[in-house]
């Protein structure tokens, strides 16, 4: 249980390094101009976004695969609004 | 020129395969954080604990929740509990004095003179008749009948002209619901095979045939316990006893003090005196503990759920603490579900540390809701005892009403609060027994009805997510967590309405989930069964 959880921990970093790395390269790419705040706000939803979709599929693991498509369903409703906030916030200058 | 062009497009290629790279990144982490969800839903360590040994079953601090005051509030004048107040104690009364009276009409009809009255307790007054006998005609159903009320001694005379209601209940069980539930064991029975099978299976009953001075001072029923081990103090003791009942297999333990409002005043254990009883001198200390149910099995109630796999662990645990104590050389007496108690659980849990008592009349632990089966062990090991707690609980019982809105019996009280309740003078939530129990004549599978423990938002799985939710609970003194999970629990787990889990034709013996597919008749016996959902 221990080993695969680091495994895991593991593979899950390299992507995170990844995704930061595409993140930056995007936010030159797309003219944005990030300041730390900006970060800040889309290191949060991104994190919300991971957050929502592994108590979602917790749900539909344990069972309960009604209150995990409904989890899943609003969170999408949600991550799409704030996200949408988000991207005005990232194109502000 | 061309070595800038080179280097530029090196640099774009570059660019764009770090720019998809963080793309695919992104989605891959979004399918293993999905998987890893699925995974920690899945993982079986999380159903709630009886197969953990360590340390951590006890896995709430409880030093942090240690309650302002009493346990209970006291309102009026304290008193024990009587047989007739139970209602498994009273169907017994039931049952014996029916047959009394069957006999009295037989005699009556037969033309001889009533010098007796029903039951075993008063004569009625002489001249006095049952209202089927008088004028000597004995309506049909007399066999089967309710006695009527005036025809019950005491207590239960009195007991049932001050509760009018629970005569009524009563009588419903006897006359309209047990003969419809044998009818629906006929019809349904074969279906619940598996389950009935389960349920039967965790049997591990050994009553105790010897009053407490006697069983409670010897090991196996034979050898005298030795002269008591000292110990290095309460704290050692405590510490020792709770280690020992982990190993045994319980998974959360308290330790409190005896209270003799809270042991029965009838039928004491292997004592030939089934009457009232003096409390023995040394039942000082109650260990307290409790195992849960297996998870998959538990949800599946009512119709399809049993208690016996907790019961059994439970009981077992106790024994094994009765022995281990006695062999230390204190006297001891378990209290288990399959062992019979002498005590009333639900007051020394709540005393002892393990939980508060909700709105359903059971206890909420923090770590396993409600779903767990308590088990007590009575010594003079002196120990140190634990404190009650409160973990919010009843202030989160106020607002959310999920057991009462759930039950199909509607015994679970709907009131904002529980101010105006009391039983023997102690405050707190209190259920109409009578009619849960006669929902739990109505039902299939291993009988009884567990739903309000299920159903229970304290009592989800402790995978990270219920157990952050309870943590977060737990901690808030706001209320604004207490709305969120009941709101959560309403809305995004469907269950069916109270009445679908009702018999045919008021419902169709529904489960708050459907049974383990090990435990469904279809997928292991070649018999044909009827589906009591469809009626195919």
């Amino acid at each position: 249980m221990i080993t695969n959880l680091v495994i895991f921990a593991f593979i899950v970093g390299l992507l995170t390094g990844a995704v930061v790395v595409g993140a930056v390269t995007w936010a030159k790419e797309l003219g944005l101009k990030m300041t730390w705040w900006k970060w800040l706000l889309s290191a949060l939803w991104y994190l919300m976004m991971l957050f929502l979709l592994f108590a979602a599929f917790t749900f539909i693991g344990e069972g309960e695969p009604a209150a995990g498509w409904k989890t899943l369903g609003i969170s999408v409703v949600l991550l799409v609004i704030l996200g949408a906030g988000l991207a005005r916030v990232l194109k502000s200058k | 020129m061309n070595k800038k062009s080179e280097k530029e497009e090196k640099s774009c290629s570059r660019r764009e395969f770090i720019k998809v790279g963080g793309a695919v990144s992104a989605g891959l982490q979004v399918g293993a954080v999905a998987g890893a969800g699925i995974a920690a839903g899945r993982d079986p360590s999380t159903h709630t604990g009886w197969q953990h040994l360590g340390d951590n079953t006890q896995f709430v601090d409880r030093s942090k929740l240690i309650r302002k005051g009493p346990a209970y509030e006291i309102s009026r004048e304290t008193l024990r509990p009587e047989l007739h107040e139970s209602p498994f104690g009273r169907q017994r009364l039931i049952m014996q004095d029916m047959r009394q009276y069957r006999e009295m009409i037989r005699s009556f009809d037969a033309g001889e003179e009533r010098q007796q009255g029903m039951g075993n307790r008063e004569p009625l007054p002489q001249g006095e008749t049952a209202p089927e006998t008088t004028g000597g005609v004995r309506p049909a159903e007399a066999e089967t009948s309710f006695p009527p009320m005036e025809a019950f001694k005491e207590p239960m005379l009195s007991w049932y002209r001050d509760r009018p209601d629970l005569y009524e209940l009563d009588r419903v069980r006897v006359e309209e619901i047990m003969p419809k539930k044998r009818q629906d064991e006929k019809t349904y029975g074969e279906y619940y095979t598996l389950i009935n099978a389960w349920s039967d299976s965790w049997n591990t009953s050994e009553p105790i045939k010897e009053p407490p001075e006697e069983s409670d001072f010897k090991i196996g029923g034979r050898r005298k316990i030795g002269e008591p081990m000292p110990f290095k103090s309460p704290a050692h003791a405590a510490k020792l006893v709770k280690k020992a009942a982990h190993h045994f297999g319980a998974t959360m333990v308290g330790i409190t003090t005896i209270e003799p409002d809270w042991c029965y005043n009838y039928n004491l254990r292997g004592s030939e005196n089934r009457g009232s009883y003096e409390v023995p001198k040394h039942w000082k200390f109650v260990i307290a503990f409790g195992v849960p149910h297996q998870w998959e099995q538990v949800n599946s109630n009512p119709n399809s759920g049993t208690s016996s796999d907790a019961y059994s662990r439970s009981s077992i645990a106790a024994r094994r603490l009765e022995i281990f104590i006695k062999s230390l050389g204190y006297p001891a007496r378990r209290h288990s579900p399959m062992d019979g108690y002498d005590l009333i659980a639900v007051p020394y849990l709540v005393k002892a540390g393990l939980g508060e008592q909700g709105r359903h009349g059971i206890v909420v632990t923090p770590e396993t809701g409600s779903n767990f089966r308590a088990a007590f062990v009575t010594t003079s090991l002196e120990m140190e005892i634990d404190q009650s707690i409160d973990f919010g609980v009843k202030e989160f019982c106020e607002h959310c009403q999920i057991c009462a809105d759930i039950c199909p019996s509607g015994s679970i009280s709907k009131a904002e609060n529980n101010d105006e309740m009391n039983t023997r003078g102690y405050r707190h939530w209190e259920i109409n027994q009578t009619s849960c129990y006669n929902f739990w004549m109505q039902s299939m599978g291993g009988m009884g009805c567990r739903l309000c423990l299920i159903a229970c938002p304290f009592s989800r799985k402790s995978n990270w997510v219920h157990s952050l939710a309870r943590k977060l609970d737990t901690h808030d003194p706001t209320g604004l967590v207490d709305n969120g999970l009941t709101m959560m629990q309403k809305n995004l787990f469907d269950t069916p309405e109270a009445h679908e889990y009702l018999p045919q034709p008021d419902g169709r013996f529904a489960n708050f989930r459907e049974p383990p597919e090990w435990l469904q008749v279809k997928n292991y016996l070649d018999i044909n069964v009827t589906d009591p959902s469809t009626g195919d």
